[in-house]
């Protein structure tokens, strides 16, 4: 923004997003959609492997098994899960599209998403391996 | 330091001498019905007459008294000392903002963006002034969360993309222009939709959400940005799909 000569430019200090416990969430989110997006070349990579052979695509399955792989996934995944949980919050927060007279508590909205998202992953977990 | 009384450390520009700015401690006495209005307005009076900041009502009506109050954006004349009294009470100039003198930030930018979408009703044809336009109270329910705005810019202050992209129009505008687009009296619907599906409009928005915490009427900023992208979409979607359809 234009400023005159005896302004003081405001600096964004290194580390604001540790200001409050709201920003370091937002950031946690952001970061779980990048992660997201990095799984996304992984499972492509699955792919890849796949069509190169029986030998290579077992050579990977076997590095995703090791320990290290293995921490670093449930790391992934926990940001994922965030990501997803953030963003059914923000649904019931905004409701762009209002199905009641009122718009419904954020919580009620929230917990819908829940529940939907549980059933789809459950019949996706069905679909695949037939019942867990 | 007497038990009664509370540290203020009050961050100090002073542009005719330049430099950065630094922090000023005063000790003042301090009753438990005390404001951190009130303590400033005791320096000024009683301490440093050199100490500069903004208010006016005094009563949460004008938005005039905002700075950050130990880290958070908040007006002075609404946040109680007793609340915030944590060894001493850190008083800043709102972040994102360029600062003028003391708590003093300057606003010309905000009021630019304001501007931008037309704040006020517009309409192609005013007809008959003397004629009332006639609004029933679910109308007036429509918009009047995004009414309650004071302009304070604690939003601003609050929100961290428009302090990374200044250029972003931010959440008090935005809630403004949907007061005014779910006003029934208003015709400039589109034309502030068009201004906020730009680049520097909602679409820069992440929500963060700060900027519904820190509003001290409640007015959402956030969510009202939400519906506005969800808005403009439609309106896109809708010149697509219908070019000759109507603007509303």
């Amino acid at each position: 923004m234009p400023m005159t000569g005896r302004e003081y430019a405001w600096k964004r200090r290194p580390g604001w997003w540790l200001r409050n416990r709201r920003y370091l969430m937002f950031q946690l989110r952001e970061a779980g959609g990048v992660v997201c997006a990095l799984y996304g070349l992984v499972l492509l990579n699955m792919l890849v492997q796949l069509r190169a052979g029986e030998s290579a695509y077992t050579a990977f399955l076997d590095l995703l098994r090791t320990p290290p792989v293995l921490y670093l996934n449930v790391v992934l995944f926990a940001l994922v899960v965030w990501h997803a949980l953030t963003w059914f919050m923000l649904i019931g927060k905004a409701q762009p599209i209002q199905f009641t007279r009122q718009p419904l508590p954020w919580k009620v909205v929230f917990g819908i998403n829940v529940l939907l998202w549980l059933g789809v992953s459950g019949a996706v977990v069905y679909l695949i391996f037939g019942g867990i | 330091m007497a038990a009664s009384d509370v540290v203020f450390r009050v961050k100090r520009y002073r542009p005719e001498s330049g430099g950065r700015p630094t922090f000023q401690e005063y000790t003042i006495p301090y009753r438990n019905d005390m404001v951190v209005l009130d303590g400033l307005n005791y320096i000024k009076d009683h301490i440093d007459p050199t100490l500069t900041f903004r208010w006016s009502c005094r009563m949460g009506i004008c938005g005039s008294c905002g700075a950050d109050v130990n880290g958070q954006p908040r007006l002075t004349c609404g946040t109680y000392i007793r609340d915030v009294h944590k060894g001493a009470v850190t008083v800043e100039p709102l972040s994102n903002f360029p600062i003028l003198k003391d708590l003093v930030v300057d606003f010309d930018d905000f009021l630019r963006k304001l501007a931008s979408v037309t704040p006020y009703i517009v309409r192609k044809d005013w007809g008959d002034l003397t004629k009332e336009y006639v609004q029933y109270p679910e109308d007036v329910e429509a918009y009047r969360q995004q009414s309650l705005c004071i302009n304070c810019m604690l939003c601003y202050a609050a929100c961290p993309v428009f302090g990374s992209s200044p250029e972003f129009v931010g959440p008090a505008a935005s809630a403004l222009a949907l007061r005014y687009n779910r006003d029934t009296r208003d015709e400039g619907a589109d034309a502030r939709l068009a201004r906020l599906n730009t680049r520097t409009g909602v679409w820069e928005c992440t929500f963060v959400g700060e900027c519904s915490v820190v509003c001290p009427k409640d007015v959402d900023p956030a969510a009202a940005i939400q519906t506005l992208k969800f808005l403009a979409t439609m309106r896109h979607m809708r010149r697509l799909l219908m070019p000759g359809s109507s603007s509303r």
